[in-house]
């Protein structure tokens, strides 16, 4: 904590650089073991008093009878809980600065098919977004480009590290993809035909010439990449289910308002929802004001896997808010177990990533924070976190600001 | 065969009279060549006569004579020079008046020297001086039984002079019936007006730019009254339109205000009561929605009889989106004419808004049918319109010296299948054709003579079809029927001559062969001639061949073609039936009652006020000097709280509500939103419009405040925009969800008006055409305020001279300077969007120049970085609880800036400034205590008592205590707990919101929706296709600033 200290009082004189001031973590030198916190391991039950040790970044051990090594950085966690790092599944973050200033703004690139961009490329690891975020226990994104009928590849990013690559533990997770009506339908269905296309010539002959959007489709016609396509009404859920099972593609929905009325749609083709806000309005007009708010609460009752983003809300600055969308959810209906889960493990099963991180489980990435309550309750303080096993600064350019303002009205 | 010669136009009629003795001239125009006097004298014998509504002559004579009625009765003796037309079985009803068209005149375009400086305003225009005769419509307005219209101009907010005209086929001039006869317009700014930089673009901005010029009539009237007085003084301007302007001002020259809904009626009703204006509404037909305040008014509103097509709900998914209310509108819109009628609004109809004029009388026939009563129907035609444009000398009735301006019928007007026969105009007779007149379609035999070798002599012909005629044409020999059928290649009819074009192959010459012929009225035969292809031509004959035709019918099982020629037949049957039944259906009374507003979550009243009501037993954030009690009690008496703490004797007959286990706070106050108006919230096309009133477009309607109301809102202030420095007057409302929009308003509140500082007001993010208005820079942001608090402080001063010793030229009231004065005067407060420190001290330092203390910083980023400056000017700070990053200016955003605001003794709150927001305010509250520890109950003051002082409004509501409106929430927990729901909202000791309560209503609602969607199904109605939709006219106006630039990617700029 002293070194944190020694950060702010160095970086309050220059503050108003680009980049972010604070220092991504180094790897302890041998094992952590954080003892005596009230471990919320979201795979499983809450464990009291429990023990998490981990080591070159990832997990080794967590429970009530943990044997703490020697040689173990020993943190006391009493009156805190853990938690694995909150997950973001679908933002900007890092592909914008400053949303009024268009040389800022790396999400939206020119063209209607860009199957063949991938987001972590244009990650700014110094955007002053990213310590701002994590300060609240939102520690994994996706970051996705839009626009365009195929807008690109969706990156998983830890929110720490010097490099883009650092940060990266996906680089292509999803592709974005838009289907707002039957005509979208038939130009995505043209344009994978060419992708088939070029897939057999290229497999037939290997000095088939190369095309960069085709070739970065061949996963998706293989079902490794699964498409993610915004869609909230009724028709337009059916319209793209019914797509991705006649091209035999694997899809999440994104949106998903209407979703508890194509629940058997869904669960038959077992498409995952990925919630685009709990904080929004009905739709309808005719709709009860919580409907927005009960969702999640139905889709677990249907049994419809989802996880709960905030990017309606906000798509980068505010994503540290996404715990108190999930908090809504708790509020109406969801359990706050439920409420956590959508916003950590849930995120990462319907990303493919959930044997990584997602949980705080033995063999996974040690990323996670600790708080003086529930990260649900916006009273609840972070006081430690961690990333793929290194601590986190916790400061940002706005606690900066704070405590220089404060030395003002001080004198 | 019944046949008669059908002509649409018989009689004429010129400036000729037959008493030439005592005649007069009605035109001026010099006759070329030789003279024309056509005798223009009829008797219509026989004739069932409606003189007006309730005044029937079964049996009479009308007399026409030049034009005129001179008799109309049951005892009228027929002029021996009349040409008499026995119309039995026959009624004639007085003409219709069309009370309200619009037509595009360029000429109103082109501005006089002497005109208003602002081009929307266009009251000296005259629809007179440049509508072209054809934009009459006449010949269709005529069918319909139409003998006069009133023509309006269509462009501008005050749009000029009206002008009432006959439908006859004379010179304009003679046409012209009364010119102007009403100001005309609509205070909103002109449809896809896509100009953004022109003055007004929000349709604030246009009430405010009207209510200006009448402002400025009054000067001018006053001005040159003076200059008569005391001819020494120095002369006012010469300004043609407010000249005219000044006619219509106290009462005198009528103004039709166009309303394109229920709320915009009202609007012009209030702009009218502030001048005393004679106001007609032109109104949209949603009047049943707001029917006690309309009929309040008093106006004469003029209806358009428009009903909307049923909502697509085709299927589940279209269904799903179909709103409860467009629901209630297609079954409710019918009855609208029967419940103004019902509540003694006087009624005038058009065919303005009509989509398909034609749908006209049917569409009235249903009105009539859902109450509306035949006399009013007819009144509101004829004699209220007569009356009301002072044309009662002319129109409006048949009886001596009125025009001879009527319609004959074959039955009653309003009964179904009644048919419009006969329109005459000022003496000019119109025939109509109708079904019943020459009848083509049927089978023929045409006979011919002289025919080539090898053709046919006898052809058969059967003619089809509508308005479209179609026909085959085969052999007299050929079995089955139409085996050789051709297909004529056209058929088709101009007046009596049928003509038509067949391939003749078949019929032994190559080629294509022409034929034509006469129809005669009431003959057994027409005598026609064809061309073969080789030349020849043969005259020949042409007979009807039903009755071989049927016979054949009976003899043989007919072929495939005619089969289908049967098939088609039946359909078409059909479709009559479909028509009918869809007609009987749309007669059945409405479902549902009219609620406010209409649909779902719509209240058929206020909520009740118990005399006395205690909230008993829970935890109590008083957000006032008691701080927070546990097991605390409320008792609320006449709206008002008169008693918290833990021991309150509870008198009898209260009624007492448990919130044992439950919170309760106050209301909570959202010190910056924009949901509840429909006014544009931006007027952006000046960098000074303080003229500009929210106030004038509160949307009771929106149904953000209903969902806000459902997240424990009570009351929000409802601003103007950013886009400049000196923006509109807000405007505080409470969430009165249901009410009418005077019924929002909180009346105690002091007036406030929105400046802004910044990126917004200097158009930095407006794009590379906006670098040009002043000003560009936070320096000239600086000094446009201190110009224009320097100008009303000059104004005020002239306007008090003036009104204190009379003397000079009256001082103009400009609406304008008028708000700055009230803000110099201390009487409106100022809410200012800001951001940073350096433009927030500047608007200090220059607030301090004139004494003014501003009423709240708005957004206030940086205020944490000045908060002793504004500590020490006695500022306030209504902040977002965590917003940055969106733009260059709020990079140093902090969401400590509350807390540090709070620590410097400055009232704080959090604002929303977005309908989503604002519907938990609480969890923002939440947030200061997570940035930088402020104490829970001072945090929870951020969205109650802070905002309230604010506004100059905490000694009503804020806070929990006696005296205080008994505004408050009831929650599951504690309101600073995101996981806590409001489970009660209650405004002036009323419960507008129940949790509990609401899940019955979800149940009522859907049921009402499944109900209507089983009506249009069941009666087969008409739908909406994809894609399609019923024109809003007033969702054709930006509600919100369309011009607004989004943060975030969402959302408007902020």
């Amino acid at each position: 904590m002293n070194n944190i200290r020694v950060i702010v009082c160095m970086s309050i004189l220059s503050a108003s650089a680009f980049g972010s001031d604070q220092v991504p973590g180094r790897m302890p030198d041998g094992p952590v073991a954080i003892v005596g916190v009230t471990v919320h391991p979201i795979s499983g039950p809450v464990i009291e008093n429990g023990t998490i040790l981990f080591e070159a970044g990832k997990i080794t051990a967590v429970g009530n009878e943990v044997q703490v090594p020697d040689n173990a950085q020993t943190i006391k966690g009493k009156k805190l809980h853990a938690f694995p790092g909150l997950f973001e599944p679908y933002s900007r973050l890092g592909l914008v600065e400053i949303n009024a200033v268009r040389a800022s703004n790396d999400y939206n690139e020119t063209g209607l098919l860009n199957p063949n961009v991938r987001a972590n490329v244009s990650i700014n690891p110094d955007s002053e977004l990213f310590p701002v975020t994590r300060s609240n226990g939102v520690l994994f994104t996706m970051s996705v480009p839009s626009g365009g009928r195929i807008a690109g590849q969706g990156s998983i990013l830890r929110l720490d590290g010097w490099t883009y690559e650092d940060m990266t533990v996906v680089p292509g997770a999803t592709l974005v993809a838009s289907i707002h009506d039957d005509d979208d339908v038939v130009q995505m269905r043209d344009f994978l035909e060419e992708c088939r296309r070029y897939q057999h010539a290229r497999e037939a002959n290997s000095e088939t010439r190369h095309d960069v959007r085709y070739e970065s489709m061949i996963p998706v016609l293989e079902k490794t990449l699964p498409i993610i396509v915004h869609a909230d009404r009724w028709e337009d859920i059916n319209r793209v289910v019914a797509f991705a099972r006649d091209e035999d593609l694997k899809l999440i929905v994104f949106g998903g308002y209407d979703a508890p009325d194509c629940a058997e749609l869904l669960k038959k083709h077992k498409v995952p929802v990925i919630l685009s806000s709990v904080h929004r309005k009905p739709l309808y007009r005719h709709e009860s004001y919580d409907a927005a708010y009960t969702l999640p609460k139905r889709l677990a009752d249907l049994g419809i896997p989802f996880a709960i983003s905030g990017y309606e809300r906000s798509s980068s600055y505010n994503v540290r808010n996404l715990p108190y969308h999930a908090a809504t959810a708790a509020a109406f209906g969801l359990s706050e177990e439920q409420a956590l889960r959508a916003i950590t493990l849930s995120p990462a099963e319907i990303l493919g990533v959930a044997d990584r991180i997602g949980s705080l489980e033995t063999g996974k990435e040690a990323t996670l924070f600790l708080a003086t309550g529930s990260p649900l309750e916006a009273d609840t303080q972070i006081k430690r976190a961690w990333i793929a096993g290194k601590p986190v600064d916790l400061s940002n350019k706005q606690t900066m600001l704070y405590k220089k303002y404060q030395q003002k009205y001080r004198e | 065969m019944r046949t008669h010669l059908c002509a649409l136009f018989l009689g004429l009629v010129c400036c000729s009279s037959y008493d030439f003795l005592s005649a007069g001239d009605s035109s001026t125009r010099h006759v070329e060549g030789l003279h024309r006097h056509l005798p223009e004298v009829f008797a219509l014998t026989e004739v069932r006569i409606v003189h007006e509504p309730g005044r029937v002559t079964e049996s009479g004579t009308v007399v026409v004579r030049d034009g005129k009625i001179t008799a109309a009765g049951a005892d009228v003796e027929i002029p021996k020079d009349a040409e008499v037309l026995a119309l039995s079985g026959k009624t004639i009803f007085p003409g219709l008046i069309d009370s309200y068209g619009e037509v595009s005149l360029s000429g109103s375009n082109t501005r006089p020297p002497t005109a208003y400086w602002n081009e929307q305003i266009r009251g000296e225009f005259s629809v007179r001086s440049d509508l072209k005769r054809d934009q009459l419509a006449a010949p269709e307005f005529r069918k319909l039984g139409f003998v006069a219209r009133l023509i309006a101009s269509q462009n501008g907010i005050l749009r000029g002079q009206s002008a009432v005209y006959s439908l006859g086929t004379e010179e304009l001039a003679q046409l012209l019936l009364r010119d102007e006869v009403a100001l005309t317009g609509e205070l909103t700014i002109p449809r896809r007006n896509g100009d953004r930089d022109q003055y007004p673009n929000s349709p604030m901005g246009a009430v405010a730019l009207a209510r200006q010029a009448m402002y400025d009539a009054i000067w001018y009237r006053d001005a040159h009254r003076a200059v008569e007085v005391d001819p020494s003084l120095r002369l006012p301007e010469k300004n043609a339109t407010l000249a005219a302007l000044v006619k219509s001002l106290d009462g005198g020259r009528p103004v039709m205000l166009e309303a394109a809904n229920e709320l915009f009626a009202m609007r012009a009703d209030d702009y009218a009561r502030e001048f005393g204006l004679d106001l007609i509404i032109v109104g949209s037909g949603n009047e049943y929605r707001r029917l006690a305040e309309i009929a309040k008014s008093q106006r004469p509103i003029v209806v358009p009889v428009n009903f909307p097509k049923a909502p697509n709900v085709a299927t589940p998914e279209s269904a799903r989106s179909v709103s409860l209310e467009s629901l209630m509108h297609w079954d409710l819109a019918p009855e609208n004419l029967a419940k103004l009628h019902e509540a003694g609004v006087e009624v005038l109809l058009t065919c303005h808004r009509l989509g398909d004029r034609s749908q006209f009388l049917k569409n009235l026939r249903i009105a009539v049918k859902r109450g509306f009563p035949a006399d009013a129907a007819l009144a509101a035609l004829t004699t209220v319109p007569a009356k009301r444009f002072q044309l009662a000398e002319q129109l409006g009735s048949v009886s001596p010296g009125k025009l001879a301006s009527f319609l004959v019928t074959d039955g009653d007007l309003f009964a179904k299948k009644t048919k419009i026969v006969e329109t005459w105009v000022a003496g000019e007779r119109f025939e109509h054709e109708d079904d019943d007149a020459v009848k083509v379609q049927g089978d023929w035999k045409l006979t011919l003579r002289g025919v080539p070798r090898n053709a046919k002599k006898i052809l058969l012909l059967n003619i089809t079809g509508e308005d479209k005629l179609k026909a085959k044409v085969r052999p007299h020999e050929t079995l089955p029927k139409f085996e050789k059928a051709v297909e004529l290649k056209t058929i088709s009819r101009e007046g009596s001559r049928l003509s038509g074009q067949f391939l003749a192959d078949e019929f032994g010459v190559k080629g294509v062969a022409v034929f034509s012929v006469v129809l005669e009225e009431e003959a057994s035969e027409w005598l026609g001639t064809l061309t073969w292809p080789d030349g020849t031509n043969s005259p020949f004959v042409m007979t009807s061949n039903e009755d071989q035709s049927s016979k054949e019918k009976d003899a043989e099982k007919a072929g495939d073609d005619s089969q289908a020629d049967e098939n088609s037949e039946e359909q078409k049957d059909d479709s009559e039936d479909e028509k009918d039944k869809e007609f009987q259906q749309r007669t059945q009374a409405s479902s549902f009652a009219v609620n406010s507003p209409l649909g779902a979550f719509g209240r058929d009243a206020l909520p009740e006020a118990p005399k006395a009501v205690a909230f008993v037993g829970g935890t109590i954030w008083t957000s006032g000097p008691e701080g927070t009690i546990k097991g605390g009690t409320v008792l609320v008496e006449d709206g008002k709280i008169v008693a918290v703490g833990k021991q309150v004797d509870i008198p009898e007959g209260t009624l007492q509500i448990d919130v044992t286990g439950k919170h309760v706070s106050p209301g909570l106050i959202d010190c910056h939103s924009h949901i509840a108006s429909d006014g544009g919230i931006n007027e952006s096309a000046q960098a000074i419009t303080a003229e500009v009133r929210i106030g004038d477009f509160i949307d009771c309607d929106d149904i953000d405040i209903y969902w806000q109301l459902a997240g424990g809102l009570t009351t929000s202030n409802i601003l103007h925009g950013s886009a400049n420095p000196i923006g509109g007057q807000n405007q505080v409302i409470k969430m009165r969800w249901g009410g009418n929009f005077d019924d929002l308003k909180f009346e105690a509140a002091p007036q406030g008006i929105k400046f802004a500082l910044g990126e917004n007001v200097k158009q930095s993010n407006w794009g590379d055409d906006h670098t040009t208005r002043y000003p560009q820079t936070r320096m000239g942001v600086e000094q446009i305020m201190r110009d224009e608090l320097l100008e009303a402080q000059e104004y005020a001063a002239r306007r008090e001279a003036w009104a204190k010793n009379r003397r000079g030229l009256p001082v103009r009231r400009d609406l304008e300077l008028d708000a700055m004065a009230e803000v110099l005067a201390g009487d409106r407060w100022i809410h200012c969007h800001s951001y940073r420190q350096d433009e927030i001290l500047a608007l200090i330092r220059t607030l301090d120049e004139f004494g003014i203390t501003i009423g709240s910083f708005q957004h206030i980023l940086e205020g944490y970085k000045v908060a002793d400056a504004m500590a020490k000017h006695g500022a306030t700070g209504s902040s977002f609880s965590d917003w940055w990053a969106y733009k260059v200016e709020v990079q140093d955003a902090i969401p400590f800036n509350g807390a540090i605001m709070f620590r410097q003794g400055i009232a704080v709150s959090f604002n929303s400034d977005d309908g989503e927001l604002g519907r938990r305010m609480n969890q923002e509250a939440a947030k200061a205590m997570k940035y930088g520890k402020v104490p829970a109950e001072e945090a929870l003051k951020f969205v109650t008592l802070n905002p309230a002082i604010q506004l100059r409004i905490d000694q009503y509501v804020g806070s929990l205590e006696p005296g205080k409106h008994a505004d408050l929430a009831i929650w599951s927990g504690s309101p600073l707990s995101n996981l806590s729901r409001c489970e009660q909202t209650w405004i002036d000791g009323r419960k507008y919101f129940d949790a509990s309560e609401e899940q019955q209503q979800r149940k009522q609602f859907a049921e009402m929706r499944n109900t209507l969607i089983q009506k249009i199904l069941d009666t087969r109605a008409e739908m909406l296709k994809d894609g399609e939709e019923n024109v809003d006219e007033s969702s054709l106006w930006p509600r919100h600033d369309e011009f607004c630039h989004t943060h975030d990617g969402h959302g408007h700029g902020h």
